[in-house]
């Protein structure tokens, strides 16, 4: 690696850069007091943590700008962060330094209902674009589980997924441009508001997923659609998981590309019942949600061709719901997976690995018997559509070495998964927490070309260090 | 810095008791709290989010940061604690209980707020709250405990400190509401709830039970911040909160309905929005029912903020005004561009803050109880227009 290499021993920055911070973004902006900075040294992720030395919070790119090259030229890490919502550990900065905040900067600039467009502040909310857009009568498709609080920038870093995977495609389906600015200062623009754009290397794609370990992004222009006339949702009930990923198999074999296709196993569904009486069945191995958006007459014709592929798999029962109460009805028991499943212990593991959808079903018997072989409580949920699961380990951490356990099976999975077929994460990210199982998944010429990469973006080596490509 | 192998937030350490471990430990940190927070969408800044507190409070708990951090006095303080971040909680989290128990060690000694410990004196001096003679008539002459009387009478009605010395006609409204229906005994003192607030839950809790045994049975009350409390110290079955009480009760004897006309002025009827309590709302989850009653005599307009704290939020507006004043502005300008007639409380320190906030802009729009807003449908049944 060139340049200057991160500082690894943690302490306060000098009183000099502190002053240059103050100077840039204003002195109320840097936050460097210990309960200041607690809040910031972790995100949606258990166990992990690291306090930052200072936490920094711009409002125009012109600031991001002179705070990323004062960092590269004294060598401080610096990590950027949105809402931190984020569940692979991706923004704890683990090497300190600063924290780099862009919640303040969360305007939706626009919504071009003529052009099909949004462009947004790198702290927008997600939620806010979508409501934005809706507003206009258009979708922004990807709808990750944390949606309302997420920012539409750290979306775009951890390239998140959601529901609606496999009709709509994730983030990176959508993102037409960035503003980014590099660890060295330079404001790039990459794509615009193309749809066809070939010039040069797809860098919107290559910063789309980075995870904040090339480039800060300050502004981003996405692709809306026409938003579905409407939409409906049905629930079938199988003996046995493997049933279930037939019938998901039959239905996209049939021509249907639906808009939803989430499932539960059984404990997670006990787990549901158990908190929110829902009337779900208990004996039941699987539970399969699907539903489609788009013409009223479409829609139904979708959910009639969908329900008919899982009772002739041996479905043990199937309800339609034709109208948004009797959807929202049924979605209750996807929605409160992680609710039910939350209030079982302290610390509640969320995974996320994907693999080939036909091998869905084999994937999660594989999980049930690795959980028992660990003596863990783990359930499991996820979208059937695109293979990616949730399976889900809670545990509390008083209760002996449950972690080590908990830690051992989900090796196993990850690792069951990629014989597989599959990968780590379909949609959370590597972060620090899948760092251990990366070069696997890679291969060390992937790994040294991520590397090579990282040099050419950050060649000061300040941009969240440790993470991807260090 | 520490780091995921020196000292990973859940493991069992060594803690200081300051907090119920199991209420603690429920947060899993996800974050969805940061939007449904009134402090958060101020500042955008995850110090000032529920999910920022707990790790502060956590940190504080396992002695990373001690209750001299000036971070933790602030943000202790900044919170408005209205629970509205329980209401989209994945998991759980009893984020009202949490605070108290951050403000019992928080604000000790010389760390609490000067205001504070006046406010929790001077409420604990109950002869000075005894009902005065501005609602002389309402209340029994005696101090002793009374039993439910089998003819009809259903509830004892609560005078809440705040209302009986600013708004009596709330009490008084009721009444006419439910002639026979509750009983008012005098002397009640203090539910506590303002002490459980500011530091003083042990206080509060021994006040919410000694009111429990002056007004046996059910206890109806007309202030929100009230009914959260007791129904945590008491229990839900309890307590019931005037809009609950009135439509159950009615539902119950439609022939105890009075007659009520639909409110007018110059031929159309008036148009009434809502604040709701957060303890109400967030605390006993009762929000349809006020909504329903205002529909029921005038044209129910929703307030886009109605769900979200005014600011009063207890003795905030007292502690905090600057901060109290920037969080009501948003529902001072819902209030004037949504051309109301009048705009409904269902507790009584939010009934001062919008009174406040609108005298100061000069508004015509007036804030009424929700007791007031029915009784005057009752007097008009027999009179034309106002």
């Amino acid at each position: 690696m060139t340049g200057a290499a991160p500082r690894t021993a943690p302490g306060p920055l000098d009183s000099g850069v502190l002053d240059e911070l103050r100077a840039i973004v204003g002195a109320e902006h840097v936050l460097t007091s210990d309960g200041d900075v607690e809040p910031f040294s972790r995100d949606a992720t258990p166990l992990f943590r690291a306090k930052p030395d200072a936490v920094v919070l711009p409002a125009t790119t012109e600031q991001v700008s002179a705070v990323l090259a004062l960092a590269t030229r004294r060598g401080i890490p610096v990590t950027p962060r949105g809402a931190g919502s984020n569940l692979a550990a991706a923004t704890v900065p683990e090497h300190g330094g600063i924290v780099l905040v862009l919640t303040r900067m969360n305007a939706v600039l626009e919504v071009s209902g003529a052009e099909l467009l949004a462009v947004v502040q790198a702290g927008a909310t997600t939620a806010a674009l979508a409501d934005a857009a809706a507003a206009q009568g258009l979708l922004y498709a990807p709808d990750p589980g944390s949606r309302t609080v997420s920012t539409v920038a750290g979306n775009v870093a951890m390239c998140a997924g959601g529901l609606r995977g496999l009709k709509y495609g994730v983030t990176r389906n959508y993102v037409l441009g960035l503003e980014a600015v590099l660890p060295t200062g330079e404001v790039l623009r990459t794509g615009g508001r193309l749809w066809k754009d070939v010039a040069g290397y797809d860098l919107t794609r290559l910063l789309t997923g980075s995870e904040g370990t090339l480039a800060v992004i300050t502004e981003v222009t996405v692709a809306l659609l026409p938003l579905p006339a409407t939409a409906g949702t049905g629930v079938a009930y199988f003996d046995h998981l493997a049933d279930a990923g037939r019938a998901v198999a039959r239905i996209i074999a049939d021509g249907a590309l639906p808009a939803t296709l989430e499932f539960l196993d059984r404990r997670c569904i006990n787990a549901v019942e158990d908190f929110a009486h829902l009337g779900l069945d208990r004996d039941a191995g699987a539970l399969l949600l699907f539903g489609d958006d788009g013409a009223p007459d479409v829609v139904a014709a979708s959910l009639e061709r969908m329900a008919g592929a899982c009772t002739r798999l041996g479905a043990r029962g199937v309800t339609l719901a034709r109208d948004v109460a009797e959807s929202d009805a049924l979605l209750a028991a996807r929605r409160c997976s992680l609710p039910a499943l939350a209030r079982l212990a302290p610390i509640t593991m969320l995974e996320d690995v994907t693999v080939p959808r036909p091998k869905l079903a084999e994937m999660v018997d594989e999980i049930d018997r690795i959980a028992a072989r660990h003596d863990v409580v783990c359930a499991t949920f996820g979208h059937a559509g695109d293979g990616n699961l949730h399976p889900t380990i809670v545990f509390d951490p008083a209760d002996g070495d449950v972690r080590r356990r908990a830690e051992a099976a989900f090796d196993e999975v990850f690792r069951t998964a990629m014989r597989l077929g599959g990968t780590i994460t379909g949609e959370h990210g590597v972060g620090a927490a899948k760092r251990p199982w990366l070069a696997a998944r890679l291969g060390e010429d992937q790994l040294a070309l991520l590397r090579r990469i990282k040099t050419a973006f950050d060649p000061a080596g300040i941009l969240n260090p440790g993470k991807l490509g260090s | 810095m520490s780091t995921d192998e020196q000292a990973p937030p859940g493991t069992p350490q060594a803690t200081r008791g300051i907090f119920d471990p199991q209420l603690l430990s429920a947060c899993i940190s996800c974050g969805f709290c940061l939007p449904a927070c009134p402090t958060y969408r101020l500042t955008l800044d995850e110090r000032s989010s529920p999910r920022g507190r707990i790790t502060l409070m956590r940190a504080l708990e396992e002695g990373r940061l001690d209750e001299d951090d000036p971070t933790l006095q602030e943000q202790a303080a900044f919170c408005l604690g209205c629970r509205a971040c329980e209401t989209v909680c994945p998991a759980g989290v009893r984020y009202g209980q949490l605070l108290e128990q951050w403000r019992d060690h928080q604000w000790r000694g010389r760390h609490v707020p000067p205001l504070a410990l006046g406010l929790r004196a001077g409420m604990r001096i109950t002869p000075a709250f005894t009902v005065g003679g501005r609602l002389r008539g309402a209340a029994r002459p005696t101090g002793a405990p009374s039993p439910l009387a089998p003819d009809g009478v259903r509830a004892h009605l609560m005078l809440g400190c705040a209302e009986r010395v600013l708004y009596p006609q709330v009490s008084r409204a009721v009444l006419q509401l439910l002639p026979g229906v509750v009983d008012v005994p005098s002397g009640q003192g203090c539910c506590g709830a303002m002490h459980a607030h500011n530091g003083g839950s042990g206080a509060a809790h021994a006040m919410a039970e000694e009111l429990g045994r002056r007004l046996p049975g059910l206890i109806l009350t007309t202030a929100g911040g009230c009914g959260g409390h007791l129904a945590q110290v008491l229990g839900r079955d309890r307590v019931r909160e005037l809009s609950e009480f009135l439509l159950e009760y009615w539902g119950e004897h439609p022939e105890r309905i009075p007659p009520l006309r639909r409110l007018s002025r110059d031929g159309r009827a008036l148009r009434v929005g809502l604040q709701d309590s957060c303890h109400l709302r967030n605390g006993l989850g009762v929000t349809a029912q006020p909504r329903e009653l205002v529909a029921r005599v005038a044209e129910y307009v929703e307030l886009p903020s109605a769900g979200s704290c005014c600011g009063s939020a207890g003795t905030y507006s007292l502690l905090r005004p600057e901060d109290s004043q920037r969080v009501l502005d948003t529902h001072l300008d819902e209030i004037e561009a949504a051309d109301l007639d009048h705009v409904v409380v269902v507790n009584p320190v939010c009934q001062r803050q919008l009174i406040g906030g609108l005298r100061r802009r000069r508004s015509r729009v007036t804030v009424l109880h929700l007791a007031e807003l029915l009784a005057l449908a009752l007097r008009e049944r027999a009179a034309t227009d106002e």
